[in-house]
């Protein structure tokens, strides 16, 4: 494991990021800092999670998506040609805001990542899915069926499973996007629980539409407006005292 | 330069998953070379016949006589034609009548039966059809019109026979098409107090109606490419039905005419290359009724999937201009004329015109009284009335699906024996066995699967996954189209001349078992191609964005994900092409099949016996055999069917979405 002196998993500067002719993210500067949770806030199409996808290069996947400005991560740029695209999305994984476990059994969904990444024994692949699903609050409800299709669990369990693919192949940062807003509110608090729980070992951004849940769960908390970063700072200060007016108005919900 | 402290950087310059992309490049682009090869092979070999006959004079020539240098395709052009018309006169009330039984009428669990019991009609081989034609169907025309029918042989018999091989499609297609009527119409409708009936004739089917186009015109494609059922039963004679609605005459299509004259025509003369233009001019024919239902279809997509059609110019109808009143009257009127000149025309080919026109005055008196009585009937009575009707008509579809598999079934088991599967023929086919048959066969469709599944396989991953939306990769999706509804005898004609007369001549001079294989699997290598391709694309695409997150590779997402995920789909289109390959006569008899083998050939470049051909040969040429007839096309009945309901099993298996 590489130790950083800094505290900043992924530095931001200056990224501006392009559709085709359109313009979705201008200037944006933030830090992402080590084990903490990033909360990123702001009205639907702000590129709140288009600067989410753009950490782990999501948007590669998007025809004519470019991107000019500097993203680090640890040191590393990760728009470099250089950069091998599959190692930076090993360590900075993802959760979609729908689960999407594959149609196979828990096991194998769990397992996917590392066998993908040379995994092979039996008994250490076994070992990863325990403690994956231990890790996503999941294995008490699941360790009895672990061989039966990963498509007959609920909701939030299906998000829980996800979580656990996503841990099973050791990423340092989760990037979360929207990953309740197809949930229930019982399953949504476990996702939360579960996310500060993560906190601990991993660093954790989520994109959310959900102001509570940005105060409840965040660390650090961007506002984005119109596809730039309109402030950034400790969660506390964003929701009790924000310098912009544009981010009083919006979390007290004037607009949005 | 970046320093590398994560090991983030890349390690070679080409990574596995640039090999497997160039690999996949490379097999996409030998599929579409031969795609083209294809095309460009028919048009130029047609090229003699438009430059010493004439376009024009070819296209209204009304005297087909290779033999003495006439090459009028008026003839063959109007017997397909004929025939079409007559087979969609029958199949489409039938086929419709079906659809909305099913869909609307039918309990939900009688209609899981009734879809795929609908569906064993298109399993059927063709030759299997046509030997139907020929021991029930034209004895059986021949009892009914005996002053008509001299041979039972007949358009009528050809329309009949095409007809039911054209109801599988026009009831598959029609049912979707009612099924995708979202159920708030329905309840909308009935919330206001009409009969499910009125629902059905006044919401549902006009709501469907480009859909049902749409089934109306993909049947008529079948028939027009149908070759073996065809040749079997309509005489086969190139020239005008005097009057022209003579339903009694014989006909000729194109495609019979490719079938019985290629095997004889000289290579590079006039007659062969006037051959080639037939086959294009029918390849025209299949593309412009498949181009007119797809844009149908899409109509259909557009206006349920929420979409508003934009800027189309629309005519205004009788309606606005003559008000609804007048317009109803000008289309009743306009529908007891048509009646009138229908019942005439039929009613003219049985007795002279003082007959002919009284019958036909009473017919549409008839029609007349009936329509006046009907509407005076309560909503409940005409539902009921509606209703029996429509049983009526699935009872007699299904009817007669009993009578074909009945029959062969019934005489075919006595045939049927130990003897029979694991014996030669002797005594020219009246006796003895169809072992180098079965064998031929099943040695064709593993040689059409080794050729076709890999480069079909990897070319629909190729265009799902990798190919990028270019004017290129439509041209592609365009030209599989096209080669997808191009009739079978096409591909025969093209593995005569390409496969055994250019491209093995070097290795051996007449059919081979290779020549068939490779024939098989052009015809087969769109479907599959397409298939695949579906099945890759409906795999849901957060699926791949989940594996690539965890920093899987492109290549390592396909293999693990997408294709497991679609595997159901495409083993289901495979199985069900390799199905049609099986029972496919047309593309062998040029390339492949001859009428008698006395021991199993063992090299791939001798020709080989097939259960398809040996049934045509049989029943066409050898009288005094028709339990080993009835034997055979009961055997290769049974090979096709075990091989569509094993894809059946398949489709149903991966749609409940258990473990792949």
């Amino acid at each position: 494991m590489v130790t950083t002196e800094s505290d900043n998993v992924i530095e931001i500067s200056n990224v501006n990021l392009w559709y085709g002719d359109k313009q979705a993210l201008f200037d944006v500067s933030m830090p992402v800092r080590r084990n903490r949770i990033t909360a990123l806030i702001g009205p639907s199409g702000c590129g709140k999670s288009t600067l989410l996808r753009s950490m782990n290069r999501m948007n590669d996947l998007v025809d004519g998506c470019r991107l000019e400005g500097r993203m680090l991560f640890g040191g590393t740029d990760i728009y470099s040609p250089n950069t091998d695209v599959n190692g930076i999305r090993t360590r900075i994984g993802m959760i979609f805001q729908k689960p999407n476990p594959f149609p196979m059994s828990i096991r194998d969904n769990v397992s996917y990542g590392p066998r993908i990444h040379g995994v092979e024994d039996r008994e250490e692949l076994d070992e990863i899915v325990e403690r994956s699903l231990v890790r996503s609050a999941l294995w008490d409800e699941v360790h009895d069926r672990l061989d039966k299709s990963a498509l007959a669990l609920s909701g939030g369990q299906q998000q829980r499973l996800c979580i656990a693919r996503a841990l099973a192949v050791s990423p340092q940062v989760i990037l979360m996007d929207e990953p309740t807003s197809a949930l229930d509110p019982m399953a949504t608090s476990k996702i939360e629980d579960l996310a500060c729980e993560l906190e601990k070992d991993y660093t954790v951004v989520i994109v959310t539409h959900n102001m509570q849940q940005a105060s409840r769960i965040s660390d650090y908390t961007g506002f984005m407006y119109l596809g730039k970063m309109a402030e950034f700072g400790r969660t506390e200060g964003i929701f009790n005292k924000p310098k912009e007016e544009l981010t009083e108005r919006y979390i007290t919900g004037r607009f949005g | 330069m970046e320093t590398d402290s994560n090991g983030l950087a890349r390690k070679g310059r080409i990574s596995g998953d640039g090999i497997v992309r160039y690999a996949l490049t490379a097999v996409a682009s030998v599929t579409v070379l031969i795609i083209f090869f294809i095309f460009l092979f028919i048009f130029l070999n047609s090229t003699e016949a438009i430059s010493s006959v004439g376009l024009i004079e070819f296209l209204t020539g009304s005297v087909w006589e290779p033999l003495s240098g006439s090459f009028g395709a008026m003839p063959v052009i109007t017997g397909t034609v004929l025939v079409t018309i007559g087979s969609i006169a029958i199949a489409l009330p039938l086929g419709l009548g079906a659809a909305i039984f099913i869909s609307e009428v039918a309990p939900a669990n009688a209609r899981k039966v009734l879809k795929p019991l609908c569906e064993v009609f298109a399993g059927i081989p063709s030759v299997v059809y046509g030997f139907f034609g020929l021991v029930v169907l034209l004895p059986l025309l021949r009892a009914v019109f005996p002053e008509q029918l001299l041979f039972g042989s007949s358009w009528l018999a050809g329309s009949i026979l095409l007809g039911i091989m054209a109801l599988p499609t026009i009831i598959s297609v029609s049912e979707d098409a009612l099924r995708a009527v979202p159920l708030s119409y329905r309840e909308a409708s009935v919330a206001m107090g009409a009969t499910r009936w009125e629902t059905t004739r006044k919401v549902v089917v006009p709501a469907a109606i480009s859909g049902i186009s749409a089934a109306a015109i993909l049947g008529i494609g079948r028939a027009i490419g149908e070759t073996m059922a065809v040749m079997m039963v309509s005489g086969n004679a190139a020239i005008f039905p005097d009057p022209l609605w003579d339903v009694f005459s014989l006909v000729r299509t194109i495609t019979a005419t490719l079938a019985l004259e290629m095997p004889e025509v000289v290579v590079g003369s006039v007659h062969y290359s006037s051959l080639f233009l037939l086959a294009l001019i029918l390849m025209v024919m299949v593309f412009v009724v498949n181009y007119a239902a797809r844009a149908l279809v899409r109509r259909t997509r557009r206006r349920f999937g929420g979409e508003q059609a934009v800027g189309r110019f629309s005519l205004p109808t009788m309606r606005d201009v003559l008000g609804a009143q007048t317009a109803a009257r000008v289309r009743s009127g306009t529908a007891l004329t048509v009646l009138f000149a229908a019942s005439a025309m039929a009613a003219s080919l049985f007795t002279g015109p003082y007959l002919t026109f009284g019958s036909a005055a009473a017919v549409t008196v008839a029609a007349v009284i009936v329509g006046k009585v009907a509407r005076r009937l309560s909503p409940a009575i005409r539902q009921k009335a509606a209703h029996m009707s429509l049983l009526a008509v699935m009872a007699l579809v299904l009817a007669l699906l009993a009578v074909i598999i009945g029959d062969i079934v019934i005489k075919g088991l006595p045939a049927i024996s130990l003897e029979f599967i694991f014996g030669f023929p002797r005594d020219g086919g009246t006796s003895g066995g169809i072992y180098p048959a079965l064998v031929g066969t099943l040695k064709l469709v593993a040689g059409t699967a080794l050729i076709a599944l890999p480069l079909g396989i990897a070319s629909g991953v190729y265009l799902a996954e990798y190919a990028r939306d270019t004017r290129a990769t439509r041209i592609i999706g365009g030209a599989l189209d096209v080669l997808n509804g191009t009739p079978s005898v096409v591909f025969g004609l093209f593995g005569l001349v390409a496969v055994v007369g250019m491209l093995l001549s070097g290795l051996t001079t007449g059919y081979s078992l290779l020549a068939g294989c490779i024939t098989l699997a052009m015809m087969v290598l769109p479907v599959i191609i397409r298939t695949t391709e579906e099945a890759v694309s409906a795999v849901p695409h957060d699926l791949r964005e989940a594996s690539l997150a965890m920093g899987a590779t492109k290549w390592q997402t396909v293999a693990r994900v997408v294709l497991p995920a679609a595997l159901g789909g495409i083993m289901t289109g495979t199985i069900l092409s390799l199905g049609r390959a099986a029972g496919e006569t047309a593309p062998i008899m040029f390339t492949a099949a001859v009428a008698f083998q006395s021991s199993i050939p063992g090299s791939v470049l001798s020709p080989v016996m097939a259960l398809p051909y040996h049934l045509y040969y049989l029943s066409s040429e050898v009288p005094g055999s028709q339990t080993m007839q009835y034997g055979t096309a009961l055997v290769l009945l049974m090979v096709v069917l075990v091989m569509f309901a094993a894809a059946s099993v398949i489709r149903r298996r991966s749609e409940k979405g258990v473990r792949w």
